[in-house]
């Protein structure tokens, strides 16, 4: 069974149909890339998926379960559970120190736990940096600390929307050397991106234009590419230490 | 950790390191507390300011001997007993009588009294001069200072003469059984004859002395030693009627009648004295705009000095009370049967609750403006707080925070806020009343320990209430809608 599946899904606002009949699954464990222009309904879909929203038509089944029929209170508590959510703009609580920032997921979840965030943060390779607040660290900082935020409660689908949008090369390529770390891990990716290089990065990519799924590209290069990258995570750590 | 801990970790972060806009939520609340502190601790305590100032009006009970007769000291401080000591603000007490000037052969009304009392029941009373300290010192009513033409420091002399006349009036009273009594008439010559009798139980003479010295020897005098004419008074009852009860002694007529007429008009002997005059110092001409400027003071030993005895006519109260408490310690003295009762000065009981109702009734609706003032302007800091962080608020609803949750924190911090504001409203507040107390009323006032915990509840409250709004459109925030905005 796919850990989630879209059957035939639209999603109208008025005139227009921001999603039109969309059926696409993802695997457990699988690393997959939605990409698309602007206005080709990748916001949405990542809103539908992320459980912020519900599609118009058709089902959303994740885990087995239909949450296009849920109620929203109903949605707050699956995202809660089972979603990691990674933002383009990072969005961190301004006023909350990095580790502060990643018990609060914790908070929500079930018990703010200090150590576990500040491992988290050293997964990241934000142990040190762990108190500051946002307006002390880097962009390529903040989406870390999101990063590790969104992993603390071992989510079964972590959903990243232009994680590396905001960031420059060298950070982009330490968060998607992350996201290969954590796909080696098991955690089932979804990454919406317009940017095609960051696409390439997953196993599979779903091209969207105009509310449709216009292609589905498979990476052949994956599994060598992912040892590239593991590679060179490795080093960065090394170098740490 | 627990979520507890958590909580009230995320809820300082954000007063402690969002200050400027925390400092206005709190500025907002700290005013609106520090102002109704204020209030109220001067509502509480204007009864009490309006009641020092109305005390400077004078006297609002008065203390009057039962049956027209008068009050000795021991009744007035045993009605003093009901009024509680820290309400008394002064008792002064009256007798009053008729004193000559010699010198001028006209006679005026001198009251006996307590100067420092009156000082206190009668703050209105204006002295040229200073209140007698001394004795021998009196003080002088403007109209009679006027009349006479004395001065601050001007010597007077004054003659008592005991009531003869009145004697005859209360001699019914006076010839109470088992007393003795002393009189005088006139005999042959205009002569005086002094008489001293004994009563017994029964108001029977039991013994008679005639002093006749004033008469011819071996006429009326004689009826100083004639046991004939002396034994017919024993063991009868006054009045006597010459010729009928008594004979008189032959040939002395004239000092027979003397001496009846002496018996019938005799009072009990203690209160018989005789005419006494002395010489007084002024130390202040009075003024106060009423009778009392037709009056001379002087205190009761003086008083008692020139006539005798201590007993009162009146006495004056001043008593901090309320309307309600004045009428139940009036009826309180009045039904204790001690000879006194109690009378309230109603002019002045009555405008002092009117006053007072208008001023507090005035403190309460500008408590309540403010009141609504402070719920606006918290209402609006809050507001302008939930907007200013609706992508954390989008942010934490899609980390999973229920809109109970978002609640929690908002009301969380706005309580926060409600607390300190509190605490720094009721000492500011408390700061507050007391300069307004001391500028209108001219009196300080206690800091009253329930202001606190009242202030901090108020505060919380308010701040609650006024966040219902802001939370309100925290809980409606749309993550997918605020996490996208650029």
């Amino acid at each position: 069974m796919s850990l989630l599946e879209l059957k035939n899904i639209s999603k109208i606002y008025g005139d227009l149909k921001a999603l039109d009949n969309v059926s696409i699954s993802v695997e457990k464990g699988e690393w997959v890339a939605i990409m698309g222009p602007s206005g080709s309904g990748k916001s949405t879909m990542m809103n539908i998926i992320g459980c912020m929203d519900k599609p118009t038509l058709g089902e959303v089944l994740l885990d087995g379960v239909d949450i296009a029929k849920e109620s929203s209170k109903k949605l707050t508590d699956i995202r809660r559970d089972k979603i990691g959510l990674i933002f383009q703009q990072f969005h961190m609580v301004n006023y909350l120190t990095a580790v502060e920032n990643v018990m609060v997921s914790q908070y929500y979840h079930s018990l703010p736990d200090e150590q576990e965030a500040l491992e988290a943060l050293e997964k990241v390779g934000l142990r040190e940096r762990a108190h500051h607040l946002p307006s002390q660290l880097s962009g390529g900082e903040q989406q870390r600390v999101c990063v590790a935020r969104a992993l603390i409660n071992h989510p079964e689908l972590i959903l990243a929307d232009e994680p590396t949008g905001n960031l420059d090369e060298a950070n982009e390529n330490i968060v998607l050397d992350l996201f290969a770390q954590l796909h080696a891990e098991g955690t089932t990716l979804i990454v919406v991106t317009h940017d095609p290089e960051v696409a390439e990065a997953a196993q599979r990519t779903i091209v969207l234009e105009h509310g449709r799924v216009a292609r589905e590209v498979v990476n052949e290069n994956f599994e060598e590419q992912q040892k590239v990258w593991l590679e060179r995570l490795k080093a960065r750590k090394d170098e740490i230490k | 950790m627990t979520k507890r801990k958590m909580f009230l970790r995320m809820i300082t972060a954000s007063l402690l390191r969002r200050r400027s806009r925390m400092l206005i939520a709190l500025l907002s609340i700290g005013i609106g507390a520090t102002i109704l502190a204020g209030l109220v601790t001067i509502y509480v305590d204007v009864p009490r300011q309006m009641g020092a100032q109305f005390r400077s009006f004078g006297a609002n009970m008065l203390l009057l001997p039962e049956n027209d007769q008068k009050m000795s000291p021991d009744q007035v401080d045993q009605a003093l007993k009901v009024i509680p000591e820290n309400q008394l603000v002064g008792a002064a007490p009256y007798r009053y009588i008729r004193v000559d000037m010699t010198t001028r052969q006209q006679s005026f009304t001198a009251a006996g009294t307590d100067f420092e009392q009156i000082m206190k029941t009668s703050p209105y009373f204006s002295v040229e001069g200073r209140f007698p300290q001394n004795s021998r010192e009196i003080l002088v009513g403007k109209e009679i200072a006027e009349t006479i033409g004395v001065r601050e420091g001007s010597d007077m002399e004054l003659t008592w003469q005991p009531p003869v006349s009145a004697a005859g009036e209360e001699s019914s009273a006076e010839r109470k059984a088992g007393t003795a009594l002393s009189g005088s008439a006139e005999g042959w010559g205009g002569g005086k004859v002094y008489v001293t009798a004994q009563l017994d139980d029964d108001a029977r003479i039991t013994s008679l002395t005639i002093d006749a010295g004033t008469q011819t020897p071996e006429i009326g005098g004689m009826t100083q030693t004639d046991g004939a004419f002396k034994g017919q008074f024993i063991g009868k009852t006054l009045p006597l009627t010459l010729g009928e009860d008594v004979d008189a002694l032959s040939g002395a007529t004239v000092t027979s009648t003397a001496v009846v007429e002496a018996l019938n008009t005799a009072r009990s002997a203690e209160t018989v004295q005789t005419a006494k005059t002395l010489k007084y110092t002024v130390t202040g001409i009075l003024t106060t705009g009423g009778e009392e400027e037709s009056y001379l003071f002087m205190s009761l030993e003086d008083m008692a000095h020139l006539t005798g005895g201590e007993s009162v006519d009146a006495a004056e109260l001043s008593v901090s009370a309320s309307a309600e408490e004045l009428e139940t310690y009036a009826n309180q003295i009045t039904e204790s049967a001690g000879g006194v009762r109690a009378r309230l000065v109603k002019r002045v009981t009555r405008s002092e609750t009117a006053v007072l109702g208008k001023l507090q009734s005035l403190v309460f609706l500008v408590t309540a403006v403010v009141l609504i003032l402070t719920m606006i302007c918290v209402s609006t800091t809050m507001m302008a707080v939930v907007s200013e962080r609706r992508r954390e608020i989008g942010l934490r609803k899609a980390l999973g925070a229920s809109d109970g949750s978002i609640r929690k924190e908002f009301l969380g911090e706005g309580m926060f806020l409600g607390l300190l504001g509190g605490v720094i409203g009721a000492l500011l507040g408390f700061v507050f009343a007391q300069v307004v107390s001391v500028n209108v009323f001219g009196s300080s006032i206690t800091f009253q320990p329930l202001l606190l915990p009242a202030a901090v509840i108020v505060s919380m409250a308010v701040a609650a209430l006024s966040c219902l709004q802001p939370i309100r459109r925290a809980v409606a925030i749309d993550p997918a809608i605020v996490l996208k905005d650029e």
